[in-house]
């Protein structure tokens, strides 16, 4: 920062970030876009209540598969619920679904990745393990999961995470091992420091980066693996109104009345579509070496 | 070149353990128990536990496991507690609607997506290049059954080129049998192009800003050539190992389009056997996809040599 920013107030200084915030938006129009949507999907998440849905379980059997009108704006399925309410609903789930997974799978991969990329006789076991459940397609493995136990919200997230935290774990401990060659680390290595300070200060901020990014990706397609899941029937319990759930319930009915399928359909693509804007732009800011993969 | 192969078949032994011993104990581990459900609800606690001796649901862990590998060797997978038939017959009865799918996505999908990426290479930056990364971003974003409903309602419903659902077996004629598949095989390959394409961009935007392209364009060449012959040759390597990887999507979605057009497939039996509980199923066809899987990318690692002679084990 120059000196007119330091000796200027702190409200200046913070006008001025703020201004280079917004030219950083523009020079990264999909994560604009990704965010305003995120943000709108987010509001509606929280705002479920107050957005004029009814109670998205009340049965109403005389007004079942209306399409869409003015007193039900997304029609209603073949119970009489209100589509718009289920829909509404149903955010909730899978942003819950989506930022879990992509929390808790990022913790445990990143404790995996420092380990392995750090001790190398850990490295041979616990790497072994990763491959092995790597090897289960991921969907596959998230359905196995779900039958295991009953189906509630909180097993659909650790059966995706399971499926999820062996990709952490390969992205950091390719950082780690190539972390490990720099010579600040040899440095730090050679002068004495014990190996949990070493990964803790040196190691662990420098790995971040491409975590952020991987866990922004692994929150979107938690979102996809989530409605699959329900779609399947293995996943969010039917009580409870979930994207997928809604799209299950109307699959025998989609060539009469495709409106049932339609706008949940609509809005699980443009959440994952969000999630994966950010996604791709904060990849190309972060993480300028990896911008060239896909 | 020959103990480099045998190197990587050993590697992959240790992950198709631990792939058999994680379906083995996930399936051990399940609260459901089998012997209850196929004695029915009248069945006295005697009857349960000769049900379980004859499942030999009641020995120890890791004997079980040891014995269900040996027969996994000997290629039998088991019996169906629901149907009575041996897993393998089930899943040979299966697996001709599955595997056409996946080789038609396949297909497709490679010679859809790898022009597709070399274009947007080509012209980085522009519009086309734009839009197919777009193209390519709603490819990741849109699930598999919402491209499936959406590719059945206009193709099938409102323009009735294709039949909506089902599936015609190719002994049944090779018209039938492609145009049952053309939907499912492009919904289940959205994904998977859109992976490949951004993926043959990247490598190819590296290639093409080495020396011997500038070369090569600098002495007059056409950029065609260029593009398939020289560039493409070095990219391929890459390219190849996507489109082993990337087999996961396929067989995750085949799960999911086989539901959605009525595919008489593995996809539905596994499906079928998760929702049944049908523990020998579900062990049969997780083990006989993921162990697919990995050969798929031994194979694509083998064959490394082929696209790049410069390496050498």
């Amino acid at each position: 920062m120059n000196a007119t920013a330091t000796s200027a107030t702190s409200d200046a200084t913070a006008t001025r970030l703020s201004w280079r915030a917004l030219r950083r938006l523009k020079r990264y129009p999909t994560l604009a876009i990704g965010l305003s949507l995120l943000t709108v999907i987010v509001c509606i998440a929280l705002f479920a209540p107050w957005l004029g849905t009814v109670d998205p379980e009340s049965l109403a059997p005389a007004k079942r598969l209306q399409p869409p009108s003015a007193q039900a704006w997304f029609g209603t399925d073949m119970l009489g619920r209100d589509l718009w309410s289920r829909v509404i609903y149903g955010t909730r789930v899978s942003l819950t679904v989506g930022v879990s997974v992509a929390v808790i799978a990022s913790i445990c991969g990143l404790a995996i990745g420092l380990l392995c990329g750090y001790f190398r006789k850990v490295d041979a076991v616990l790497m072994r393990i990763m491959d092995g459940i790597m090897s289960i397609p991921s969907i596959l493995l998230a359905i196995s999961l779900t039958a295991l136990t009953r189906g509630s919200v909180q097993n659909v997230i650790l059966a995706i995470t399971i499926a999820e935290i062996p990709r952490v774990a390969r992205i950091v401990r390719s950082v780690v091992l190539s972390l490990r060659e720099q010579a600040f680390v040899e440095a730090a290595i050679a002068s004495g420091t014990r190996p949990m300070l070493v990964i803790g200060r040196h190691i662990l901020p420098n790995s971040l980066a491409p975590l952020i990014v991987q866990a922004t990706y692994i929150c979107a397609a938690a979102i996809i693996t989530e409605s699959i899941l329900s779609f399947i029937g293995a996943g969010t319990p039917a009580t409870i109104p979930s994207w997928g759930n809604i799209i299950a319930e109307g699959r025998a009915l989609w060539q009469v009345s495709p409106y049932i399928v339609f706008y949940a359909a609509v809005f699980l693509s443009v959440t994952v579509l969000s999630v994966n804007l950010i996604g791709d732009a904060l990849r190309d800011m972060l993480d300028p070496r990896a911008a060239k993969r896909p | 070149m020959l103990r480099y192969v045998i190197q990587r078949v050993l590697a992959t032994i240790p992950v198709m353990l631990v792939v058999a011993l994680f379906v083995f104990s996930l399936l051990y581990l399940s609260p459901g128990d089998p012997a209850i459900v196929i004695a029915g609800d009248q069945a006295s606690p005697d009857d349960v536990a000769r049900i379980r001796a004859l499942l030999g649901l009641d020995r120890p862990f890791l004997i079980r496991f040891g014995d269900w590998l040996l027969q996994i060797a000997r290629g039998d997978l088991g019996t169906s507690i629901f149907t009575s038939l041996p897993v393998s017959h089930m899943i040979a009865q299966r697996i001709e609607p599955t595997l056409s799918l996946m080789l038609l996505t396949l297909v497709i999908s490679v010679s859809v997506a790898i022009p597709l990426g070399i274009l947007a290479a080509w012209k980085a930056g522009t519009w086309i290049d734009r839009s197919v990364m777009l193209f390519a971003v709603l490819g990741f974003s849109v699930p598999v059954f919402v491209t499936s409903y959406l590719l059945a309602f206009v193709f099938a419903v409102e323009l009735d080129w294709l039949p909506v659902q089902g599936y015609s077996p190719l002994a049944k004629g090779f018209r039938p049998f492609l145009e049952s598949l053309i939907l499912p095989a492009l919904a289940l390959g959205s994904v998977y192009i859109a992976l490949l394409a951004r993926m043959t961009r990247a490598t190819m935007l590296e290639v093409l800003s080495q020396d011997y392209i500038r070369t090569a364009r600098s002495k007059g060449l056409a950029m065609p050539p260029i593009l398939f012959v020289h560039a493409l040759k070095n990219a391929a390597v890459p390219i190849a190992t996507v489109v082993g990887l990337g087999v996961a999507l396929l067989i995750g979605g085949a799960v999911v389009t086989e539901s959605v057009f009525a595919i008489p497939g593995l996809g539905r039996l596994v499906v079928d056997a998760i929702l049944k509980r049908d523990y020998p199923v579900i062990q049969g066809t997780v083990l006989l996809f993921s162990f697919s899987y990995v050969l798929v990318n031994l194979l694509v690692d083998l064959l490394y040599t082929v696209f790049d002679p410069r390496i050498r084990y």
